[in-house]
């Protein structure tokens, strides 16, 4: 049960972006007060806490995944995700990864498709100790 | 200057006095008389018509008139010409009704009085049910009235019918004589077969005879109420027959053919034909009720809950029921039912999973994740989660206290018992909106305007007792219901609408749970205060996905802020797509349901299917918030072109890729297309905001 953030001001710009509304400055300013007010209000519910963009800063990403973790008790732990578009892997990542459990990169490509295709370009990596496993195709849904 | 009359129709007319001059004349000539221009002069100057006077006011100053000036016996002819002409408008309006029934795009639609979930065509079976609804609307409230007054006088009775007419509040299945719904026990049966509800089949003795007497007893059990009739020990009596047959350890040699016919048909085998026989003759449209087919509900069990329920049932050779069997039946039908979902639209059974919670979640691991695994694979089903085992959901609308535990040889299991035998509702948002239009404490007024509704329930009970002492409800008598553990229902409506018209956010604040908690406290006070040995009450916000959408018709048409076209079920905002899932779980939760002591069910509509794990999460957040009762709604796809039916919600067929497609959806608690629904309940179905999965890691 994850509680996703859109990060605003994406530099990105991918072609057929389905939210284009994010490459704005639009939103309110993360502050330790919001992030802290919104894990509050849902800790014990939700179990992880994901970043959606951050390309323009992603060292900030990683203060905000290192407050998340500060935030986490031992009775509610949270885990922290990191959606970038950037065309890199956990190996050639811009920031450490350390404090994440998942990160997804790679940008969004219209004719690949999002992680739901099969096609897709986009990858997402879960961490097991110290490396990645790319779970991408845990999104390609079978029938039921 | 001119005077205008409003018609019958509700149409103004200019008014001229010829039309009354000819009526009096041919009302003279009736009794062999004849009316001369002086005569019918003094007669007419009775009469008053001032702007706006309807055609039947004037034709009561008519009356008066002839009255006045000696003619009586050219009165009484009057009065019987207008009779005449009443019955002619009431044939002409039911051949209307007809004829507009016949035309309507489905039976719910066509249906004016009181649209029935579970019938799926109309045809002339369907129609012959239509025709009498008004009648029995008039009988049940001229029942009722008649003992209003003779229990607490004209004046409360008049309010009585003062407040229905003006949609303060709503009796709820006013179209059906027999009272509302039940969770049944099935011993009487067990043990004596249907002798004594009127039929003529022994006790079942075998699986055969079980299946087919279970069939019969619940159309007869259907027949005798007009709301749901909910059987929680289907499955503990099933799994007796089948071990009698197969032996305790059934479960374990499955595979084994038990079958000496050509069929060969293994343990497992016999059984989903079974489960095939039962489902497949309780979804028929039933040739008895108008081509209905029967509201019919079953329960699962946790160990717990089992123990809880069952730890003291024999049956009639003594044995005690076993979990091991049991649970291992409970996960088969559970998984049939799905599977056979994908070949045909099943309604019935509605199933509740009741689960006992500890610590912030599910108490039997095993139960918990096998609930969230019939999530992820598509189910659909209702869950219970109950801190205590000493509640129980049974029917889609009832919660009850389990007051006794016991066992007894003649009425099984006690805890299972429960009903509402009959529904009152208020609609919140206008009471509200008046009582602040007028200047009265909102609190006070709703107090005053429950307290009566309380007064007729009480009548209402009276009438019902009355039937049982001459005999007319055998189900009580027979003990297959008991009538001390049925409850009078005070149902609301409008609730999140009147807290937008006090100004509230509908969000998980302080201030909306106040609202919430001190309106429903002032209802359970007066379940509590009117509580006897013979009579309890309890408080329901009821799935008024059909009430819901008259009640905001009729409070527009009469000027009240009215800010959707259907009154919510749930204590939020059905269309917010502000609030995530467990906003909602959360405004469904230990506060705001506190004071809700029957159903309230959070139908969390959902674009897509969830994973197990997801699922085994959400049963999480509902414990640890305490919303106690709740189901997951994806619309399934079903093809109009090839018949395919899938559980996802998909805009084009999977099978043949016609875009021809329509969903299957739950509204109060039954599955079915969407396309049968009345308009009403498709304006709702609309509305509804199916909470994207955000695009996160799996977790």
């Amino acid at each position: 049960m994850t509680l996703a953030l859109n990060l605003s001001g994406c530099p990105c710009h991918c072609p057929g972006c389905h939210s284009q509304h994010l490459w704005e400055d639009i939103g309110e300013p993360l502050t330790n007060e919001l992030l802290g007010g919104l894990v509050e209000r849902y800790q014990g519910l939700i179990t992880c806490v994901c970043f959606m963009g951050g390309d323009a800063a992603p060292e900030e990403v990683l203060r905000w995944a290192q407050s998340v973790k500060q935030l986490a008790t031992t009775s509610s732990p949270l885990r922290t995700a990191w959606y970038s578009g950037r065309p890199t892997t956990p190996e050639t990542a811009p920031i450490s990864l350390a404090v994440f459990d998942y990160v997804k990169f790679g940008p969004y490509i219209e004719e690949l498709g999002g992680l739901k295709s099969e096609k897709t370009n986009q990858r997402l990596y879960k961490r097991v100790g110290e490396t990645w496993e790319d779970i991408t195709s845990s999104f390609w849904r079978k029938n039921l | 200057m001119e005077t205008y009359i409003i018609k019958r129709d509700g149409k103004k007319e200019l008014f001229t006095i010829d039309k009354i001059k000819n009526a009096i004349s041919k009302a003279f000539l009736a009794v062999g008389a004849f009316a001369t221009e002086e005569t019918l002069g003094c007669i007419l100057s009775h009469l008053r018509v001032h702007n706006g006077a309807t055609v039947e006011e004037i034709q009561n100053q008519v009356e008066v008139a002839l009255m006045a000036e000696g003619y009586y016996q050219v009165a009484k002819a009057f009065i019987l010409y207008r009779q005449g002409h009443t019955e002619d408008r009431e044939t002409q309006q039911r051949l209307d009704f007809m004829m507009n029934y016949v035309q309507a795009s489905n039976a719910a639609e066509g249906s004016k009085f009181d649209a029935n979930a579970n019938v799926e065509h109309k045809n002339i079976a369907t129609l012959i049910g239509e025709l009498p609804k008004q009648g029995f609307i008039r009988l049940n409230r001229r029942l009722l009235t008649e003992r209003i007054k003779t229990m607490y006088g004209k004046e409360l009775s008049d309010r009585y019918m003062s407040l229905l007419n003006q949609h303060f509040i709503y009796k709820n299945d006013e179209t059906n004589l027999a009272n509302y719904c039940a969770s049944i026990t099935m011993y009487p049966w067990l043990i004596g077969g249907t002798k004594s509800i009127g039929g003529n089949a022994t006790p079942p003795h075998n699986l055969k005879s079980f299946c087919g007497g279970f069939i019969n007893m619940v159309f007869m059990v259907s027949s005798m109420l007009s709301g749901a009739c909910a059987t929680p020990e289907f499955l503990m009596y099933m799994n007796y027959f089948i071990e009698q047959e197969f032996g305790e350890d059934y479960y374990k040699r499955a595979d084994e053919v038990v079958d000496l016919s050509l069929k060969r048909r293994t343990i497992d085998k016999v059984i989903t034909d079974c489960f095939q026989q039962v489902v497949y003759s309780l979804n028929q449209p039933s040739g008895a009720r108008n081509f209905q087919s029967v509201f019919w509900n079953i329960s699962y069990y946790d160990r717990y809950y089992f123990q809880s329920l069952f730890d003291n049932f024999r049956f009639p050779n003594g044995e005690a029921p076993h979990w091991e069997s049991l649970n291992w039946l409970q996960r088969r039908f559970m998984n049939w039912f799905n599977e056979e979902r994908t070949r045909c639209v099943l309604t019935f059974p509605v199933e509740t999973m009741a689960l006992l919670a500890e610590n912030g979640d599910i108490k039997d691991k095993e139960y918990g994740d096998f609930t969230a695994e019939m999530y992820a694979k598509g189910h659909s089903f209702f869950t219970y989660v109950s801190d205590n085992a000493d509640s129980l959901s049974s029917c889609c609308r009832l919660r009850n206290a389990i007051t006794d535990n016991s066992f007894s040889y003649t009425l099984g299991a006690g805890g299972i018992s429960t009903g509402s035998k009959s529904v009152l509702t208020i609609n919140l948002n206008r009471a509200i909106q008046y009582a602040v239009r007028n200047n009265i404490p909102y609190q006070a007024y709703i107090e005053d305007v429950v307290d009566l509704m309380h007064k007729v329930q009480l009548a209402y009970n009276e009438n019902l007792k009355n039937l049982q002492e001459k005999g007319m409800l055998p189900l009580f008598d027979a003990g297959y219901i008991n009538i001390g553990r049925q409850y009078l229902t005070i149902g609301v409506n409008g609730l999140v609408e009147a807290a937008e018209f006090l100004g509230y956010e509908i969000k998980d604040t302080p201030e909306y749970a106040h609202f919430v908690q001190e309106l429903l406290g002032i209802i359970e006070k007066k379940n509590k205060e009117y509580r006897t040995r013979d009579v309890m009450f309890n408080c329901e916000m009821i799935p008024a996905e059909n009430v819901g959408v008259k009640h905001a018709k009729w409070d527009r048409e009469d000027g009240y802020v009215v800010p959707r076209d259907c009154y919510n079920s749930y204590f939020y905002i059905v269309e917010d797509k502000s609030l995530n899932v467990l906003d909602r779980f959360r405004l469904h939760g230990a506060k705001y349901i506190e004071h809700l002591t029957g159903g309230s069910a959070l139908h969390c509509n959902l674009e897509e299917h969830l994973s197990q794990e997801q699922y085994r999460q959400l049963l999480r957040v509902a414990a640890v918030e305490g919303c106690n009762y709740f189901t997951f709604n994806i619309p399934n796809t079903v093809c109009n072109d090839c018949g395919h039916i899938d559980k996802r919600y998909l805009k084009e067929c999977p099978h043949c890729h016609s875009k021809n497609v329509d969903y299957l959806t739950r509204v109060i608690g039954y599955m079915k297309r969407v396309s049968n629904f009345s308009e009403a309940r498709q304006k709702e179905a609309a509305q509804r905001y199916y909470a994207e999965k955000q695009k996160a890691p799996k977790c």
